[in-house]
C-alpha cells in the first residue's frame, strides 16, 4: 500500500523555546534517534547562537543542551553535522564559516573559515565528509577540504550565479554539488578531472522548466535520483537525473524535469525536504506545513506528487525550515520567525 | 569589458550596497530589480520583490562597470583609460610614449603568427605611423623592480633573523606587489593584517612610468607634463593600478623658469589591454603581418646587439625565481645555475621551491596563482602557520599570461592551449640574463638612483599600501 492511501496526521509532540529571534535552519543529528542513541538536533537563529537539542531517553522530551554562543556575531543562518555526525558547520551573516567539536559535553569552535566577502548563507557537508561546501550573498560558491587537525583548504571558489545563492547541498553519494539562487537558476557543479578544479556543469533556469524566482532551497531523495526546488515563484519542482550512468563514470548526466507542484501554495516556499520514504514536506511564508507523496504511477502525464496533508498554522509565522529525521521515526522539525521550533510526529490520525 | 578583471577583483566587489540614491544603471536598463542589503531584510527584501517577467540581470561583470557598484569616478577612470582617449592624446600634439608587456607581446606574437622580436619590431611601425614618439619594454623596467625586490628580501630576512619584536614577526614572508587585482583585495578586504608583507617595490609599469616621467622625458628633450604615457597590459586591473593616487607625483623644479612647480604628474596615463590594442589594429584595417619591421627604441627595451631580447625566467614576472637565487648566493652562497625545481604542490597553481642548507630548509618561496590557493596562503598567515620566505602571489590562474586584458583564445580553441602557447612564444628566443647585469639599469643606478635601496630609489620605487575601512563611504572612495 502506497503513502498516498493512508491516512495520517502532522501531530505536534512539542514547542521548542529558547532563541530569541528567528529560527533560520535546522540539523538533525547523523545516527541518532536510532538504536537506543536519544536524536539531537541543532537550530540557528538571528540571536546569534545555535542550540543543540536532545531527546530525553526517560521523557522523550527534547532539552536544550547546549548553547553554541559568542563566536559569531551576526545571525547564524545554516547548521550542518558532518556525516559522522562529529563536526557541526555553522555559515553565519558575519561573513564566516565555524565548524564546531563536542569537547566532553561542551561545543568547542576548532575553526573559522573565512573568505566569503559577506554574508554566508548556507553550508553542506559531502557524503564522505571531506569536503564542505558554503555560500552566500557574494554569489559565490566555496569548496573547502577537510584536513586532518580541523584544518581545512579552499579547493574552489566558484563564481556562476549572479545573485545571493541561497542553498548549496551535496548529493547523497556522489561528489556533485547543487546550489539554488536568488538569480532564479539551480548550478550542478562537478570536478574537472583535467584541471583539479570545479566548474558549472548545468544551469537550470526558467527555459529549461526551472523556476521564475529566487530558489530558496533544494533537496535530494535518498537514492539520489531525485532533487526537489521550492522557490517564491509559489511552486515546488521536482527533477530527476539518470545516476546510475554517472556512477558507473559515464560522464554527467543532467537533471531533468519531473514535474511541477502548482497551485498549492499562495506565498513564498522556504523549504523542502525529502524524507527517507519518499514524503516531501514544504515551509512557507504561509505558516503552513505540506506534505506531498508520490500519486499513482503508470500516467501518461509521467510521475505525478500529491498533497498527502496540509497542516494550517503550524507556526504563528513564516516557517523557514522543514528538516525530516533521519531516522525511521517520521519525526519532523520545523524552523519559524516566530523564533520557536516544533518537532511533529506522522503519525495514523489518534482515536483510530 | 569588465568580464575582463581578475576574478580576485570581481570577488572583492561582490558588496551589492547599490544604494538606491546611486542608481544602479545596468538594473535601469534591465529593469530588474536590486539585491536585499541587510540581513534582516533577506525575506522582506524578496517579499517585496517585484514580479519579474525575466531573470535579474545585474551580473558581477555589470557590477563592476557600474558607477553605483565602485564609486562614479570609476566609469570616468576607466573612459580616461580607453582607445578614444589615446588618440586624442596623440592628436592634441602630446609626446605619446607607449611600454609594452612581454606578455601583451607574446600573445599578439601567438594571434599573428609571428615571433615576440618581430611583433616588438612591427608595433613599433604601427605605433610610429599614429604618431607615436617611442615604443618601450617593461621587462627593462621589471628587472629595476626585481633589484629593488632582491634589495628588500635581504633586508626583510635580516631582520626576521633578528629577536622577535613585532616587527621581526611582520617582515615575512614578503609577498610580491606586482599583480593589481591581489593588491586590491588585499586592501579591501585583508586589510592590516597582510599589508605589512606585501613588497614596497612598485610594479614594473609603475617603475617604467617612473622612469620615463622622472628621468628618461630629460634625455627626450621632453617636459614630463608634456608625456602621455601609455603601458600595453595583459591585465585590465592594471588601469586601475595606474589611477592609484599613489602613483602621482608633484613636479620639484626649484628655479623652474616655466612655472611648473607644485604639477601634478601622473606616472602611467592609461593602461590599454593587450586585446585593445590588436582592436586597435583592426580597427585601423592594417595588415599587421605585412608591416615593415622597424628598429627598437633602445633606450627601455632588453635588446642586444645582435637583436635577442634578454630578461628573466617566469611568465609572471619570475619575481620568486630571481629572488630566491639572488637570495641563495648573497645569503649562504650557494649559486643556482640552470632551472629551478619548483614541485607542484596542489595544483599546477600552486608551486614550491626550497633551499636546504646543512639538512635545514633556509628558504622556502611559492607561486600562488589563482583565487582559491591564495585563500589558503592568506588563511595560513592569518593563524600564524605560514612557512613560506616568499610568495609569488598572483590573482589569475595561470599567472599573468592568462590576464583577462589577453586575447580570447579562437573558435575551438581551449584556453589550455592557448596558454601553453602563450608560455613557449614568451621564452622564444628569450636569452636569459640577471637583472643586475642589465646595462640600462646600470646606467639608471649610475646616473639617477645610485644604488638598490637608496633614498632615490625607495622615493621613486616603492610605494605603500592602505587599508580600506569597510563603509559605504569608503566604498566610495575606494579609488
Amino acid at each position: 500500500m502506497s503513502l498516498i492511501d493512508e491516512s495520517f496526521e502532522l501531530r505536534e509532540i512539542q514547542r521548542l523555546e529558547g532563541h530569541t529571534d528567528r529560527v533560520w535552519s535546522l540539523a538533525w543529528k547523523p545516527a541518532t534517534g536510532i538504536g537506543g542513541v536519544p536524536a539531537v538536533l541543532a537550530s540557528c537563529s538571528g540571536d546569534k547562537t545555535v542550540r543543540i537539542w536532545e531527546q530525553s531517553r526517560l521523557t522523550g522530551s527534547f532539552e536544550c543542551k547546549a548553547v553554541l554562543e559568542e563566536t559569531h556575531t551576526r545571525t547564524v543562518r545554516s547548521c550542518a553535522w558532518s556525516p559522522s555526525g562529529k563536526l557541526l558547520a555553522t555559515g553565519s551573516f558575519d561573513a564566516t564559516t565555524a565548524i564546531w567539536d563536542k569537547v566532553g559535553d561542551d561545543y568547542e569552535c576548532v575553526s573559522t573559515l573565512e573568505g566569503h566577502e559577506n554574508e554566508v548563507k548556507s553550508v553542506s557537508w559531502n557524503a564522505s565528509g571531506s569536503l564542505l561546501a558554503t555560500c552566500g550573498r557574494d554569489k559565490s560558491v566555496w569548496i573547502w577540504e577537510v584536513l586532518p587537525g580541523n584544518e581545512f583548504e579552499c579547493v574552489s571558489v566558484l563564481q556562476g550565479h549572479t545573485q545571493d545563492v541561497k542553498m548549496v547541498q551535496w548529493h547523497p553519494s556522489m561528489d556533485i554539488l547543487c546550489s539554488c539562487s536568488y538569480d532564479n537558476t539551480i548550478k550542478v557543479w562537478a570536478e574537472d578531472g583535467d584541471s583539479d578544479d570545479w566548474h558549472c556543469v548545468q544551469t537550470i533556469n526558467e527555459s529549461s522548466d526551472g523556476h521564475s524566482s529566487t530558489v530558496w532551497a533544494l533537496s535530494f531523495n535518498s537514492s539520489g535520483d531525485k532533487m526537489v526546488t521550492c522557490s517564491d515563484d509559489l511552486t515546488i519542482k521536482i527533477w530527476g537525473a539518470d545516476i546510475m550512468k554517472m556512477q558507473s563514470g559515464d560522464g554527467i548526466a543532467p537533471w531533468k524535469h519531473i514535474c511541477t507542484l502548482s497551485g498549492y501554495h499562495d506565498r513564498t516556499i522556504f523549504s523542502a525536504h525529502w524524507s527517507r520514504e519518499g514524503i516531501i514536506a514544504s515551509g512557507a511564508a504561509d505558516d503552513a506545513i505540506r506534505l506531498f507523496v508520490p500519486g499513482e504511477n503508470g500516467l501518461i502525464d509521467g510521475p505525478t506528487y500529491k498533497l498527502l496533508l496540509k497542516k494550517d498554522q503550524a507556526h504563528d509565522m513564516d516557517v523557514n525550515s522543514v528538516q525530516w529525521s533521519s531516522a525511521e521515526n517520521r519525526l519532523l522539525a520545523s524552523a519559524s520567525d516566530d523564533g520557536t521550533i516544533k518537532i511533529w510526529e506522522l503519525a495514523p490520525p489518534s482515536g483510530k | 569589458m569588465s568580464e575582463k578583471f581578475s576574478a580576485t577583483l570581481r570577488l572583492g566587489d561582490l558588496n551589492d550596497y547599490i544604494s538606491p540614491s546611486q542608481g544602479c544603471v545596468v538594473s535601469l536598463k534591465a529593469s530588474s530589480t536590486r539585491q536585499d542589503k541587510s540581513q534582516n531584510l533577506e525575506k522582506v527584501g524578496t517579499a517585496t520583490k517585484p514580479l519579474q517577467t525575466e531573470p535579474v540581470k545585474i551580473s558581477l561583470k555589470d557590477c563592476l562597470a557600474c558607477s553605483g557598484c565602485i564609486t562614479s569616478a570609476e566609469t570616468v577612470m576607466l573612459e580616461k583609460q580607453s582607445l578614444d582617449e589615446f588618440l586624442s592624446n596623440i592628436d592634441r600634439g602630446k609626446a605619446v610614449i607607449v611600454s609594452l608587456s612581454p606578455q601583451s607581446r607574446a600573445a599578439l606574437a601567438v594571434h599573428f603568427g609571428l615571433s615576440p622580436v618581430q611583433v616588438f619590431r612591427k608595433l613599433t611601425t604601427f605605433f610610429k605611423s599614429l604618431g607615436v614618439k617611442a615604443l618601450f619594454d617593461t621587462s627593462c623596467s621589471r628587472d629595476l623592480s626585481l633589484i629593488e625586490s632582491c634589495n628588500e628580501f635581504i633586508a626583510r630576512y635580516k631582520i626576521s633573523q633578528s629577536t622577535g619584536d613585532e616587527k621581526s614577526k611582520q617582515s615575512l614572508p614578503m609577498i610580491a606587489s606586482a599583480c593589481p587585482g591581489w593588491i586590491c583585495y588585499a586592501e579591501k578586504t585583508l586589510g592590516s593584517y597582510i599589508l605589512p608583507y606585501i613588497s614596497s617595490v612598485k610594479s614594473p609599469q609603475q617603475t617604467i612610468g617612473a622612469i620615463i616621467k622622472n628621468h628618461i622625458c630629460q634625455n627626450l628633450c621632453l617636459r614630463p607634463d608634456e608625456v602621455y604615457h601609455v603601458t600595453v597590459m595583459p591585465c585590465y586591473d592594471k588601469k586601475l593600478e595606474a589611477a592609484r593616487d599613489d602613483f602621482v607625483f608633484q613636479l620639484e623644479s626649484p628655479g623652474d623658469t616655466h612655472g611648473n612647480t607644485g604639477l601634478e604628474i601622473t606616472e602611467v596615463d592609461s593602461v590599454l589591454t593587450t586585446g585593445e590594442v590588436l582592436d586597435l589594429i583592426q580597427s585601423k584595417s592594417v595588415d599587421f603581418k605585412a608591416l615593415e619591421e622597424s628598429s627598437l627604441d633602445k633606450l627601455l627595451v632588453n635588446v642586444n646587439e645582435e637583436g635577442h631580447f634578454y630578461g628573466v625566467h617566469g611568465s609572471s614576472g619570475g619575481y620568486a625565481d630571481t629572488i630566491f637565487r639572488y637570495a641563495a648566493k648573497f645569503l649562504f652562497g650557494k649559486e643556482i645555475k640552470g632551472p629551478l625545481d619548483f614541485k607542484i604542490i596542489r595544483n599546477s597553481d600552486f608551486r614550491e621551491l626550497s633551499l636546504e642548507v646543512e639538512g635545514k630548509i633556509v628558504l622556502r618561496f611559492a607561486l600562488c596563482y589563482g583565487f582559491r590557493n591564495l585563500q589558503n596562503v592568506v588563511r595560513k598567515i592569518k593563524i600564524g602557520k605560514c612557512e613560506y620566505h616568499f610568495l609569488e602571489i598572483m590573482a589569475c590562474p595561470s599567472g599573468c599570461l592568462n590576464g583577462g586584458g589577453q586575447i580570447k583564445p579562437k573558435l575551438g580553441q581551449s584556453v589550455k592551449d592557448l596558454i601553453q602557447s602563450l608560455e613557449i612564444a614568451y621564452t622564444e628566443n628569450v636569452l636569459v640574463a640577471d637583472p643586475f647585469e642589465n646595462p640600462i639599469i646600470k646606467g639608471l643606478y649610475a646616473a639617477w638612483l645610485e644604488q638598490p635601496g637608496s633614498e632615490k630609489a625607495k622615493k621613486h620605487m616603492h610605494t605603500e599600501y592602505h587599508p580600506l575601512v569597510k563603509s559605504i563611504t569608503s566604498q566610495l572612495q575606494n579609488w
